[in-house]
């Protein structure tokens, strides 16, 4: 079983984010896997684990720093990395993405591509099921529950609007993992030191076989205009002291005031 | 020529609000639109939707098409897309339009935008804005190349304009093969019966606060008097007390309602990322400095466990 995952680092969403100018304020942000990736690659560990062979390999586009990313899943236990990083990348969408992976994929040996239900930084969550038209494969999304692992076949629950879907996806396919499908392991000294020797591939556009045409500000199809803060919600009313006073002053204002029963 | 197809959801033999909101929007822009209805004994739904302003209901009604695939779903909408002639596609970003959405516009061969909370359209000319980084960041995005422009909309971020009534221009389309390669074999409901979250008026939410599952039957009579979705925190589904199905937040459910309480919530972005779109915020938490009182237009410092039945006494008394 061997198994692809797609992961993306990001900015660290738990600290605080400033926009100046339509952008990021650069000044004290972080980069982390962003969490659903990690989620994915536990997923990609535990289905190998279970079938009892099989290779994990973590697949990235973004700048050098990316591989920290990469380095990180492999100390939690993934085989091998492939980071594609070049400036020819900078300003493409998910759109130019899923084609970008499609053709370094395309020609890999892999029974399963899982990646998290969406980006932390973008919350979009397009790449993985364009990715899976792309190349013609079926797809589970926002899987939530694993049940029988075959190596041709899973049986998993997909959060759907109406319950928990079940589905038999025959392999190869693409999966998007939510966070409450398992917790991601940490990564042991033993697995730090040893991903320093395991195979981190780096390819640039080129090298990637990727047309340059199909990927930065030529190959997209939508574009961040600009970024800007949040209305900011304005605090309200602050109620304090004996409940049964306090409780019905705001259900007082919730019938008068919101008239939310009316 | 500017046209819109919108991708109704349907929910036990009802059009689901989003949908609503999407046509009364495009109808509200006297856009020409059309729409796509699919699942199983849902044909007699496209009135609903003519009478709020689908031109043509492309209509594919099928035992096979009662539980949602992707593949079926992907080939369907395509198949409407095509023969409308859209030169947009509006969906709703619940799970099917999550999942539907990037695979119907890589068949398309366009990008799409999704989750959008801000919709401004001028012809085929789109500005979105749309929440990211747990809701820290406003994106606004356009679309960069000619093409269809492909879409989906947070529910709750437009308004449904009441409709008339109408018969519907219906248009039978046809059923695509079953997909062998991912069978959906059942839908599992955690919470059967219970008020869809992401078509709730009011929302209750339960936190860490309730201490465990008699925490929960606390609080539920609350969401039941009110007749409000009853939600739960990340902590409370992590634990066990509420199916994961009930979570809202950014990796959960997202949800705009008109009203939402937040019964001992402290308020973790994570959380405030899934609910801070609601119009009015209720919270409850006995310590002053939760994070929620920050987002709440109404605070109570206190006991949820004294709050709470005296809410659902008034609330029984006002309902009658």
């Amino acid at each position: 079983m061997n198994i692809i995952v797609l992961i993306k680092q990001v900015v660290d969403v738990e600290l605080n984010i400033r926009v100046k100018d339509g952008a990021l304020v650069e000044d004290g942000l972080n980069y982390v896997i962003s969490s659903w990736d990690e989620i994915a690659i536990e997923t990609a560990l535990q289905i190998v684990e279970s079938v009892g062979d099989g290779e994990v390999t973590l697949v990235t586009i973004g700048p050098d720093q990316a591989a920290e990313a990469l380095r990180k899943g492999l100390a939690m236990g993934a085989h091998k990395a492939i980071h594609v990083s070049d400036a020819g990348f900078d300003g493409s969408d998910s759109f130019a993405y899923a084609k970008a992976f499609a053709k370094i994929l395309g020609d890999r040996d892999c029974d399963l591509i899982i990646a998290g239900k969406q980006a932390q930084d973008t919350d979009a969550g397009l790449t993985a099921g364009m990715l899976a038209e792309f190349m013609d494969l079926p797809q589970a999304t926002n899987v939530t529950k694993l049940g029988q692992i075959a190596a041709d076949k899973l049986t998993l629950h997909r959060g759907g609007d109406n319950g928990s879907e079940v589905i038999e996806l025959s392999l190869p396919a693409v999966l998007t993992v939510n966070d409450s499908l398992y917790e991601a392991r940490l990564a042991s000294l033993r697995g730090i030191m040893q991903a320093k020797k395991k195979p981190l591939e780096t390819l640039d556009l080129a090298g990637s076989g990727v047309d340059a045409a199909t990927v930065g500000i030529a190959g997209r199809q939508t574009v961040i205009d600009q970024l800007v803060e949040p209305e900011a919600r304005q605090a309200g009313q602050k109620f304090e002291g004996d409940e049964e006073e306090t409780t019905k002053q705001v259900l007082d204002l919730l019938v008068n005031e919101a008239k939310i029963f009316a | 020529m500017t046209k819109i197809l919108v991708v109704a959801e349907v929910k036990d033999s009802e059009i689901k609000k989003p949908t609503l909101e999407l046509l009364s929007y495009a109808n509200s822009l006297s856009l020409e639109t059309d729409a796509v209805l699919i699942g199983d004994g849902v044909s007699g739904q496209a009135d609903v939707l003519a009478g709020y302003g689908a031109k043509k209901v492309y209509v594919a009604d099928d035992p096979s098409l009662g539980l949602y695939s992707t593949s079926a779903y992907t080939s369907v909408v395509a198949d409407a897309a095509s023969q409308s002639g859209a030169s947009q596609i509006w969906l709703t970003s619940s799970e099917t339009g999550k999942d539907l959405t990037p695979r119907i516009a890589a068949r398309l061969g366009v990008g799409a935008i999704t989750d959008i909370t801000k919709l401004e359209v001028n012809g085929d000319n789109i500005k979105a804005s749309r929440p990211a980084m747990a809701t820290k960041v406003i994106q606004e995005c356009s679309f960069t190349q000619g093409g269809v422009r492909v879409l989906s909309v947070r529910g709750g971020a437009l308004d449904v304009i009441p409709a008339d009534a109408a018969s519907a221009d219906a248009v039978s389309l046809s059923i695509p093969e079953k997909d062998l390669r991912a069978a959906i074999k059942e839908v599992v409901s955690e919470a059967g019966g219970e008020i869809d979250l992401n078509e709730a008026n009011i929302i209750v939410s339960v936190g860490r606060g309730v201490k465990g599952p008699e925490g929960v039957d606390l609080v539920k009579p609350l969401a039941q008097a009110i007749g409000a979705g009853f939600g739960a925190s990340r902590a409370v589904c992590d634990a066990g007390w509420m199916p994961h199905s009930s979570q809202v937040g950014q990796t959960g459910k997202v949800v705009a309602p008109a009203v939402y309480f937040a019964i001992g919530i402290s308020g973790a972005i994570q959380h405030l990322a899934g609910m801070s779109g609601s119009k009015l915020i209720v919270a409850v938490n006995k310590d002053p400095d939760a994070p929620i009182f920050k987002v709440a237009d109404y605070g109570i410092v206190g006991d949820l466990f004294k709050v709470v039945p005296i809410l659902i006494e008034e609330v029984q008394k006002i309902k009658g």
